[in-house]
């Protein structure tokens, strides 16, 4: 019994020996099944007028551009709100409600870091030539796969754990119609949950799109692998990948504009609101005006003292 | 329209035998890693009497190459003659070059613990690349400089069949017409060619 281990590891090494592919030196794919480097190499010339020329569109009129003005307008818009009806303050004495748990919370900060690599990073390479290229650039580019590793680590439990709360409700159309109450200064009732229709906008967004950003992105960064759906897609391999760039690139935008805007609000726009997310705790007066609806159902429901009890520090 | 005749490559898909010589000569003159291949010969319709041909294909050198136009860091230059380079050492192998390649020709080898994507490399003409002409790390980068040393590429001077040629494209194009002309075959463009430059 004893000499399991040693005969497995050396079957496991003939094993691995088996799978080296013994094609022909020119066509030696990167991965058995590789459809990169094949006759369709040939076939898909072609299809460069589908997606190649796309690309290649987008890549040089679109791009630079668009990421241009969510990089400025975004803020922008929020530099005038501040300035214009200023931020939300809400009391921090009396009583805190423990809205966090600690493991919600650590999922969350894992993302958080997670799109704190991604973002600048996505930027630098984006805006690369601007900064020389080369090492700091390439640097900015292994930022961006170990962001993404980061994320991909915690969006399914982040999916699953905040699923429930993140289901639009009839509320959520009176949080649109007064866009949560953000244009005024005045204090009064917003109608929401434990989310609020923005926040819900914003997991979505992440969540799934999210997803689709790991997806093409795991794409690009492996680019030659062997799969299936190739064929009932009627697509070539080179084509998948420029859809996947495409869809990364468009989908960023979306995902960008609405972290810039998650900042603002945890940031600024709210005073404060960024500690529920350190010690996980709301005051009572910021839960009773942004998050009416919970705040009642939890006073009826009588958790109030036990999620009280658990903010005492 | 240009000062300068441009260089191309080109593949008789009549005469191409597959017999890898291109692509092992490539592979050999500049050290490429395992797993590159700045030149392949692809078989089309195998084993299809009459339909079955091959051809060898590499970087074709593009005008107004689309690879350039999509580089973040733009790292590729195109020399007067036409000869598409880029630098290694600005590249941060992302990849785009190859979305945009209508040939499949930018590759990246893997190295390092996690396998991770090295810088683009593809075929340079044996032309070298932005390094000092016949420096040590020109040849470490980009292989051998052969056009400097007035040489024509290794994959044509290998070639057994003539199959492929490479010049300036007038005289490309005047060897192609001559050898249609002789088999009596007219003027023909190659496969998937008259759709690829429509
Ligand atoms: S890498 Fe592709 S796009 Fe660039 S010049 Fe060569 S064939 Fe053309
Ligand atoms: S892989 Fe290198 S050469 Fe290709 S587009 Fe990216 S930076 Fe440019």
């Amino acid at each position: 019994m004893k000499k399991l281990p040693l005969f497995s590891v050396i079957s496991l090494g003939f094993l691995y020996a088996g799978v080296v592919p013994l094609v022909e030196p020119n066509m030696a794919p990167q991965h058995p099944g590789s459809r990169l480097i094949s006759p369709e190499l040939i076939e898909a010339i072609p299809s460069w007028h589908k997606y190649g020329e796309l690309f290649l569109y987008l890549q040089t009129h679109w791009v630079k551009l668009l990421f241009l003005i969510v990089l400025l307008a975004v803020p922008t818009v929020f530099l005038l709100h501040y300035l214009i009806v200023g931020p939300k303050i809400f009391s921090h004495e009396g009583r805190k409600f423990l809205i966090f748990p600690t493991w919600q919370r650590i999922i969350h900060w894992i993302a958080a870091l997670g799109f704190i690599l991604l973002v600048p990073s996505g930027f630098f390479i984006i805006y690369g030539k601007y900064f020389g290229g080369g090492t700091p650039i390439r640097f900015m580019r292994y930022m961006h796969d170990i962001g993404a590793f980061l994320f991909a680590l915690v969006v399914i439990p982040m999916t699953v754990m905040w699923f429930k709360e993140m289901l639009p409700r009839l509320w959520d159309i009176k949080w649109m119609m007064i866009l949560g109450g953000y244009l005024s200064k005045e204090k009064r009732e917003i109608p929401a949950s434990k989310f609020n229709a923005g926040q819900k906008m914003w997991y979505w967004v992440a969540m799934f799109g999210g997803m689709v950003m790991i997806i093409t992105g795991v794409m690009m960064y492996f680019q030659d692998f062997d799969i299936a759906l190739l064929k009932k897609l009627n697509l070539y391999q080179i084509d998948l990948l420029r859809l996947a760039i495409m869809i990364h690139l468009g989908l960023a935008l979306l995902i960008v504009a609405f972290f810039f805007t998650h900042l603002y609000m945890s940031l600024f726009a709210i005073k404060g609101s960024i500690e529920s997310m350190i010690d996980g705790c709301k005051s009572e007066d910021e839960l009773k005006h942004l998050h009416s609806i919970y705040y009642k159902k939890i006073i009826k429901e009588g958790k109030d003292k036990e999620l009280a009890e658990k903010c005492k520090d | 329209m240009y000062e300068y005749a441009r260089m191309k490559f080109y593949c008789d898909e009549d005469r191409c035998i597959e017999c890898n010589a291109c692509t092992i000569a490539c592979a050999e003159a500049h050290e490429l890693p395992v797993g590159i291949h700045r030149r392949k010969v692809v078989t089309l319709n195998e084993g299809i009497e009459g339909k079955e041909f091959s051809v060898s294909i590499a970087c074709m050198h593009c005008t107004d190459a689309p690879c350039s136009q999509v580089c973040p860091v733009d790292c590729f230059y195109i020399r007067a003659d036409g000869i598409v380079l880029h630098d290694k050492d600005k590249c941060i192998g992302c990849g785009y070059c190859l979305y945009a390649c209508p040939f499949g020709a930018p590759q990246f080898p893997r190295d390092g613990a996690f396998g991770i994507r090295g810088v683009m490399d593809k075929c340079t003409m044996c032309a070298g690349g932005p390094a000092p002409t016949f420096s040590e790390k020109e040849y470490q980068l980009y292989g051998q400089n052969r056009i400097a040393e007035g040489k024509v590429p290794m994959c044509a001077a290998v070639c057994s069949t003539n199959a492929l040629i490479v010049g300036d494209a007038e005289s490309v194009s005047k060897i192609k017409r001559e050898r249609d002309a002789a088999k009596g075959k007219g003027p023909m463009t190659p496969y998937g060619w008259d759709q690829a430059y429509k």
